[in-house]
């Protein structure tokens, strides 16, 4: 498989506080996928994918990009790259429409400006100021930015930050829509939901550190337990009781329970990538 | 560089959309307003200072106004991820800058040229203008990378001001007497003083008015090379 980034022992300090938020990260991005960097606030998501994007250039270690050093690429770099910002990126007093002209003329290649507002349900609005528009229709806004020049490889930062379920389900859609046409993507967030959805891998970010590498499905397997929760009712009381869920039908006890009470509720969980993230990081991630 | 047509397009739109150049005009009116109430006797010795006020000090606070209101926006660092280049976007930013001190300049210029018969170097002033509102540029970006707020940015204007350019105001009053000149001439709001007389046929030291407009042309090339190209993408990416 190709490999769109090879990150070795990247460090990096901020200057003004000496805060390390970076401390010896490695992974690599292949072609062709959805690679999320998930992890609680402050552990280093954001500064990880401003060094990829270029926008800080003192930092310690190794990169590649498709085999060549990330230094030695001129400004073409952002000719192939699309960046999705955590922030709403606009100047306020222009329209959403001419925010888009303005940054899509800077580009070599171009997409079609329209089509991608249709998308997301901003070409209505297209010729109100940004400063009218609402948090998530300026993020909206940015995931248009960023398919500006049809990029081939994309950065997004906390992209379903403040959108409400529909839309945060459009942009889900868009993105996939993007990895299938063939594009990359670099995905940072704290949301399990997003990874659980998109991601193809995933990296666990904590306090600048990487502490696990692996795809999702794989980490539900490792870390899940597949268990089915009974509710019954015993002298008159709701009771619970759990049992694995592998081999349930020789489960004796299980076998005997159902047998002998009036059942409430039966539910079959596995381990959602929710309590993964609280295990592997050590904090609780928001849904 | 291929971008800084489209860049400064940019920048020109936006000083429009932003009703800078609106309130800019407004300024100038209000100036001209003053120029006529004092009078033409006076319009000689306050014309020159009204337009070196704008060139130089309303530079360097515009600049700096517009550059943390843009970070606000968040703008600067969209910026850098396009293919433009660090070079074509700061000097769009600078050269919508001397757009607008040419502005006011030529207004007020024209005003007291035609109603008060004072008596300018037409050519001299614009090119000078041009030169101290490109220093005053790299002034105020200066000030804006090393601030770390608004008010910051405020505070150090407030310092350049008591102590670059309230000497040379006194000076032009004729508070400090001549031979305090040269050491003024560390001063880049006195060389820009100095040039500005100049262009309204001023007496003025020939040797002080090179060195001073040298002064003006290289200083800012030392602090766009060495202090704000380096400093400024730190300070456009920071959120
Ligand atoms: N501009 C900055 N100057 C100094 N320190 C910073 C700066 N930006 C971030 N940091 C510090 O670097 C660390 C990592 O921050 P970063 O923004 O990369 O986290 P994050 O994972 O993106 O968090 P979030 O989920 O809140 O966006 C934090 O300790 C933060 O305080
Ligand atoms: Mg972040």
């Amino acid at each position: 498989m190709e490999k769109v980034f090879e990150v070795k022992d990247l460090r990096f300090t901020y200057k003004k506080n000496r805060i390390e938020a970076v401390k010896g990260i490695s992974f690599e991005v292949r072609k062709g996928e959805i690679f999320g960097l998930l992890g609680p606030s402050g552990a280093g998501k954001s500064t990880t994918q401003k060094i990829l994007t270029k926008l800080f250039k003192d930092y310690h270690g190794e990169i590649m990009y498709l085999g060549k050093d990330l230094q030695s690429y001129s400004n073409d770099y952002y000719e192939e790259l699309g960046v999705g910002f955590e922030l709403p990126v606009h100047f306020s007093k222009l329209t959403g429409l001419e925010n888009m002209k303005f940054f899509s003329q800077l580009y070599r290649n171009k997409n079609d400006i329209d089509d991608l507002l249709k998308k997301v349900g901003l070409y209505e609005d297209r010729n109100r100021m940004v400063a009218e528009y609402s948090k998530g229709m300026k993020m909206r806004l940015n995931f248009v930015r960023a398919l500006l020049n049809n990029p081939k490889l994309l950065f997004l930062d906390e992209v379903t930050n403040g959108l409400d379920p529909k839309n945060a389900r459009i942009i889900k859609d868009l993105i996939r829509e993007f990895k299938e046409a063939g594009g990359t993507v670099f995905l940072s967030t704290h949301l399990m939901n997003d990874v659980e959805e998109l991601c193809d891998r995933v990296a666990f970010i904590r306090g600048g550190e990487i502490v696990e590498i692996s795809t999702p499905r794989e980490l539900k397997i490792r870390y899940g337990k597949r268990e089915l929760k009974v509710e019954y009712f015993d002298n008159g009381k709701t009771k619970e009781a759990i049992f694995e869920l592998d081999g349930i039908g020789k489960n004796q006890a299980f076998l005997e329970l159902i047998n002998t009470h009036e059942i409430e509720t039966m539910h079959s969980g596995e381990t959602s990538l929710d309590d993964i993230f609280i295990e592997v990081t050590g904090e609780v991630g928001n849904v | 560089m291929s971008n800084f047509g489209l860049l400064f397009k940019g920048e020109m739109v936006r000083l429009l959309k932003y009703k800078i150049i609106q309130i800019s005009f407004a300024m100038t009116l209000i100036w001209l307003l003053v120029i006529f109430l004092i009078g033409s006797e006076q319009a000689a010795t306050f014309v020159p200072i009204f337009i070196f006020t704008d060139a130089a000090l309303m530079t360097v606070l515009l600049v700096g106004a517009s550059l943390f209101y843009e970070k606000q926006e968040n703008t600067l660092k969209t910026l850098m991820i396009t293919p433009s280049g660090l070079m074509a976007i700061i000097s769009s930013k600078v050269l919508s800058a001397i757009y607008l001190a040419l502005q006011s300049t030529i207004i007020i210029a024209l005003f007291s040229m035609i109603l008060f018969d004072v008596e300018i170097r037409f050519f001299w002033l614009i090119s000078f203008v041009v030169v101290i509102a490109f220093t005053h540029t790299a002034i105020g970006y200066t000030f804006s990378v090393f601030a770390k707020d608004f008010n910051e940015l405020i505070a150090q204007v407030g310092m350049y001001m008591i102590f670059f350019a309230m000497p040379t105001l006194f000076y032009a009053l004729g508070v400090f007497s001549e031979a305090f000149e040269t050491v003024l001439m560390f001063s880049p709001t006195h060389s820009a003083l100095l040039m500005i007389n100049y262009a309204f046929e001023a007496d003025v030291r020939g040797i002080l008015l090179l060195i001073g407009t040298i002064y003006l042309m290289v200083a800012p090339i030392f602090l766009f090379k060495y202090i704000i190209i380096p400093k400024y993408p730190e300070t456009a990416v920071k959120d």
